[in-house]
């Protein structure tokens, strides 16, 4: 009886990988950014852009790729003050919707990361492994969505089909 | 078809309104739902339904649940598995089992012909025979007769699953203590989890008629069990045994039937908050002569049989027991019309409470069975006085044996938790938690149901309140269960080669006592010489048993013996159910490049090239061998132009105040000093001195850098980089990116290279002054923002370009027509490969083996003598201090210029049969020389260059040439181009 569950590989968006403390990045980046979030493993959203806690001085921003060059001109990454850094990365992650009913099962058997709203509220956001691999999962309305590295992309989706089935 | 004859009319958990047919040993047989495979084989009559480990002695089932030591059978069909104790396996139509250790059948075995020669094979004889006259020539037969279930032959057409489970307390077991428990817990609104290896709950309650707070115990299961079921703050499973304690309160958890049909069977993952160890205890043997007949059965499963699943186990019966619960056993057992012939009991005195319960039986106390008498089946006993006497034989066809309860302490002592003797129940309990872990019931030595209860309940809030959660222990109800005392009987007298301490494993009283005489006193080598306790059973019913008989042959108590250590699992698991859904297409991680269609549509063979990518290893033209092909490519790039993928490449962008002095210190030579769009070779070294990587450092701003590691160790170094910061230099201001997959490159190289990227379109001033070797620019390349490497792994002319991997594949069509009048051709890393080896650049995993430096691949150049400090030169330093010889880096070229030369092949001195002088790393056909040629790394090699070496095969010697490991353009010129 397979997981009644939807896969959808999404396309690229804006990424950009930010390190440094937060108030040095809110004042170097301006409005560019959400407010930073407030604890780890969680993010905020302001328009379409999202902004993730993603380590001690790590953060991830996110955005419609239509936004990317946009975005590149306001964070000035190749003048950021030598203790800060503003990496473009939009193309290292593929990201993939999981939806559905199911998406429990499903997402049980793909990563060891406790989602119950306890540990993981609505507004989580975390690196984890799923399938043993490096992984970022994300809470959406309908489900979760999770990135992996690109090159690993086609491996996920295939293991992912298969912990629907 | 046979009737069920032992069947009882009434009572039991079983449906018969529900027939089921079965098959055992091609006999097929009918049962019940509710049956488990023991009970319907019972229920028919069978009682040799297997056949014993090593000496293929006729067994029967003497257990009710997961401590069934002899019937193990191999599950057969859609349910196909191996090593399942008959008593686990829920009965359901169409099944079909076989016994794992007996060929053709139980009933019939060939391989009994091993008691004729059972006195050969004595504990430890495996041992022995490594040592005369040769273990081969005993393994082929000691492998085929030895031995449980065979994996199965065809993968399930059902899938195993595994998956990933959170808690805030586990309880393993769902009888009354993990019932209540749960109850507490989930009351309390904590996230429980709860499982329990039984198909109901209930555990030992289900095989006895107890009362809880007036009613019976079962109709109190059964309210705790809905009460549970209307918490969505509780999983209950049933059928799922909690298999293992890893660390961090990390447990294992097999689910048979999970409801998804689909499913074969699910393994869960368990991260708990707190534990809690509710797994009751499990009754052991009795040790005589003939103890392990066909016939003798544990008391508390013989009463399972009668309540349970209504089954007579036989007609007359005789109880032994050093303990009261044998008593409550026996009654029912009457009960159930077994007829009693006698209760012995190896005490002097008999409690009066346990006497009250068997009104009309007679009880012989301070008396033992000391033999069984018939050969296929129990027909009879002798008992004897304790003290010694005259025997005396009592005809029956049932020996329902209690040696007193184990705290089933598996679980408890896996999470690395410690156990202690208890004298009040001769038996080892938990004592002191390694782990967040409690234990309640039986399993923490609590025996009565009232205890039980009460235990669960206290656990439960002792486990909340460590959660920080305040809770109190509900009024308990009061329950009818009698007290348990237990007077320690180890061995009958006259117990010696026929009386079995673990039965599974076929481990005798004889066995016990020729290890001590061997010297094998210490419990721990006394297990591995004898088997006792190991394996699947993990000593259920014997390890105990085996701790008595030494303390009793050592005069010493049982705690001055010590215990062993349970591993788990603590039943067998399917390795399916273990890997999940990790099987066939995905069993492994692949990656791909964003070039990977373009690969395989035009014909590359694709290979895995570390760190799981998946890249062209030569792309084949029709009519071509092998060898063609690789010539052919690795001509292009000598004498035209080719182009690679070179997507994988490891790259992590530097960035900080200390990004210099960092790159200083992880990499051999000066880094510090490159200018803003220069870049330059370098070696990371481990902190043991050693190769660690290659890579190439380009300076994109003053404090920022991009540097490149090999695919394979692309993620290695990334973690190395980030732990040298984090742990060593927690104060360096420096931040590390990875970006390897921000950028992919096409790497265009070969003499023609420059006018292919001229073709593309470039803003980029290509020329040799503005654009030397070694250096980066920024720019467009086909209209595609880029950044450009001159570096060159071939040895040729090289542009590494990087664009985004969303570009690569327009970059490489690009660069497909502008070079296709130049006659570019894509080159696989079999051609890499030839040329690398030619230009004698290092490979990692070839050259760099993990036990070289830079100065035994003769590049002392790239060891700054300019540095205080970097990782690995004080090892280095200290090592070559030694003066002793080193394997160096040589070319060779076999004497027979079309001999080719196996890489990894040895090299010997003069080709003799002796240690090894080195290796051949690597032998290619060189389109350069056009013959074989390779490299290796021989002791003192460089010394000896001009001189020749031989490489040892099993068949042949091969005699080298020896060269300077630089074979093509060794002033550099072409790639500086």
């Amino acid at each position: 009886m397979p997981y009644d569950v939807t896969i959808t590989r999404l396309p690229l968006r804006a990424l950009f990988d930010l390190k440094g403390r937060a108030a040095a990045l809110e004042k170097w980046c301006g409005t560019a950014l959400p407010p930073f979030p407030g604890r780890p493993n969680s993010r905020t959203e302001a328009a379409d852009r999202g902004l993730h806690w993603t380590g001690p001085d790590r953060w991830l921003l996110m955005a419609p790729l239509a936004e990317e060059a946009a975005l590149a001109t306001a964070l000035r990454a190749d003048k950021v003050p030598v203790d800060l850094s503003i990496t473009p990365v939009s193309d290292t992650l593929t990201f993939f919707a999981v939806t559905g009913p199911d998406v429990a099962e499903v997402m049980a058997v793909a990563t060891p990361l406790d989602l119950h709203p306890d540990s993981f509220p609505p507004d989580g956001a975390s690196w984890t492994e799923a399938f043993g691999i490096r992984s970022a999962i994300r809470t959406i309305a309908a489900g979760y969505e999770i990135a992996v590295d690109r090159s690993y992309a086609d491996w996920f989706e295939e293991s992912l089909r298969l912990a629907c089935t | 078809m046979a009737a069920d004859p032992h069947r009882l009319a009434d009572g039991g958990r079983i449906d018969r309104s529900r027939p089921l047919r079965f098959r055992f040993d091609g006999r097929d047989y009918q049962g019940f739902a509710g049956d488990t495979l023991a009970s319907a084989l019972l229920a028919n009559g069978v009682r040799i339904a297997a056949r014993s480990f090593k000496y293929h002695r006729p067994r029967g089932i003497m257990g009710a649940g997961v401590e069934e030591p002899a019937v193990l059978v191999e599950l057969e069909g859609d349910v196909a598995s191996g090593n399942r104790p008959a008593t686990t396996v829920p009965l359901i139509e169409g099944l079909a089992a076989r016994s794992v250790n007996a060929w053709p059948s139980a009933r019939l075995d060939l391989g009994a012909v091993n008691q004729l020669f059972a006195r050969l094979i004595p504990a430890g004889f495996y041992y022995k025979t490594f040592k005369w006259p040769d273990w081969h020539l005993y393994e082929p037969s000691i492998r085929r007769l030895a031995g449980l279930a065979g994996a199965p032959k065809e993968p399930p057409e059902r899938a195993y699953e595994s998956r990933h489970a959170h808690a805030d307390i586990l309880i393993a077991g769902a009888g009354p203590a993990g019932l209540m428990a749960a109850l507490v817990a989930g009351r309390a609104g904590a996230r429980v989890f709860i499982a329990d290896e039984g198909t109901e709950a209930g555990g030992a309650l289900l095989n006895r008629n107890l009362t809880i707070g007036g009613q019976p115990a079962k109709d109190w299961v059964a309210a705790a069990v809905a009460e549970l079921a209307g918490m969505e703050n509780v999983t209950h499973l049933q059928n799922a045994t909690v298999w293992a304690y890893r660390e961090h309160n990390l447990l294992m958890v097999q689910e048979r039937a999970p409801g998804n049909p689909s499913l074969l069977g699910r393994n869960w993952r368990v991260r708990a908050g707190q534990a809690i160890t509710a797994t009751g205890a499990i009754e052991r043997m009795m040790v005589f002569q003939g103890n392990d007949r066909p016939g003798v059965m544990l008391a508390s499963a013989a009463q399972a049989y009668v309540n349970r699943w209504a089954v007579r186990p036989g007609s007359r019966a005789v109880i032994f027991t050093n303990n009261d619960s044998a008593y409550a056993a026996a009654a029912d057992l009457a009960q159930g019309g077994v007829g009693i012939a006698a209760i012995v009991d190896s005490r002097a005195a008999v409690p009066d409470h346990a006497m009250a319960l068997v009104p009309d039986i007679a009880v012989h106390a301070g008396q033992a069975v000391t033999s069984v008498h018939g050969r296929g089946r129990v027909r009879g006993v002798s008992i004897a006085p304790c003290i010694g006497g005259t025997a005396r034989r009592m005809p029956c066809d049932l020996l329902a044996v209690s040696g007193g309860w184990n705290p089933a302490v598996h679980l408890y002592s896996q999470s690395r938790s410690k156990i202690v003797w208890d004298k009040r129940i001769a038996s080892f309990v938990p004592a002191e938690p390694a782990q967040a872990v409690l234990a309640a019931g039986a399993a923490n030595g609590a025996m009565g149901l009232g205890d039980a209860l009460a235990e669960g309940a206290a656990r439960a809030v002792a486990a909340l309140a460590a959660l920080g959660q305040r809770s109190d222990v509900p009024a308990l109800p009061e329950t009818d269960d009698t007290p348990y005392t237990v007077t320690p009987f180890w061995t009958a007298s006259g117990a010696g080669a026929k009386a079995f301490l673990d039965i599974q494993n076929d481990v005798t009283v004889a066995d016990i006592e020729l290890a001590l005489r061997e010297g094998y006193s210490n419990i721990e080598h006394l297990k591995r010489y004898t088997t006792g306790g190991m394996g699947i059973d993990q000593g259920k019913t014997g390890n105990v048993n085996i701790i008595g008989a030494v303390a009793e042959r050592q005069g010493i108590t049982p705690d001055q013996v010590g215990v062993t250590t349970f591993r788990p699992p603590y039943t067998p698991v399917e390795f399916g159910a273990i890997a999940g859904r990790r099987a066939g297409p995905v069993v492994l991680p692949y990656r791909h490049t964003p070039l990977t269609r373009w690969h395989k549509d035009n014909g590359a063979v694709m290979y895995e090239a570390g760190a799981r990518w998946r890249r062209p290893g030569y792309y084949p033209r029709a009519g071509e061998s092998f060898q063609d092909t690789v010539n052919r490519e690795a001509r292009c790039v000598r004498e035209g132009v080719g182009i690679y993928d070179g997507a994988p490449l490891g790259k992590y962008e530097i960035k900080g105040p200390d990004a210099g002095a960092f790159l200083d210190w992880i990499y051999t030579n000066v880094m510090s000093s490159l200018t803003v769009g220069n870049g330059r070779y370098g070696l990371m070294l481990t902190d043991d001195g050693l190769i660690l990587d290659d890579g190439v450092a380009v300076c994109l701003a003053p404090d920022r850098f991009l540097i490149s590691t090999s695919t394979g160790n692309a993620d290695p170094v990334g973690q190395y980089m980030e732990k040298l910061l984090q742990i060593e230099r927690p104060d360096w201001r420096v931040k590390i990116t990875n970006v390897t997959s921000q950028w992919a490159n096409a790497t265009i190289c070969g003499p023609k290279a420059r006018e292919v990227m001229a073709a593309m379109g470039s803003d980029i001033d290509l020329s040799p002054d503005a654009f030397p070797f070694m250096a980066f620019r920024d720019g467009q390349v086909a209209d595609l923002p880029a950044r450009v490497v001159r570096v060159s792994f071939t040895g040729e002319l090289s542009f590494e370009v990087n664009v985004r991997p969303r570009d690569l594949p327009a970059l490489w069509e690009a660069a497909m027509v502008a070079g296709a009048p130049f006659d570019i051709a894509p080159i696989g890393s079999e051609a890499n490969h030839v040329l690398r080896v030619e230009k004698g650049f290092l490979s990692l995993g070839h050259e760099v083996d993990g036990t070289v430096d830079p100065h035994d691949l003769g590049m002392s150049w790239v060891m700054s003598r300019k540095k205080d400090d970097f990782v690995g030169k004080r090892s280095v330093e200290l090592r070559r201090a030694s003066g002793r010889s080193r394997r160096e880096l040589v070319g060779i070229r076999p004497l027979d210029p079309n001999r080719q030369v196996p890489e990894g092949a040895p090299l010997t001195p003069g080709g003799r049969k002796e240690a090894t002088e080195g290796f051949v790393t690597a032998c290619v056909w060189s389109v350069v020389e056009n013959r074989w040629l390779g490299l290796a790394l021989l002791t003192d090699g460089r010394a000896r260059i001009g001189g020749r070496a031989h490489v040892r095969l099993p068949d042949e010697v091969i005699e080298v040439e020896l060269s300077d490991p630089v074979f093509h353009d060794p002033k550099g010129e072409r790639l500086r181009s």
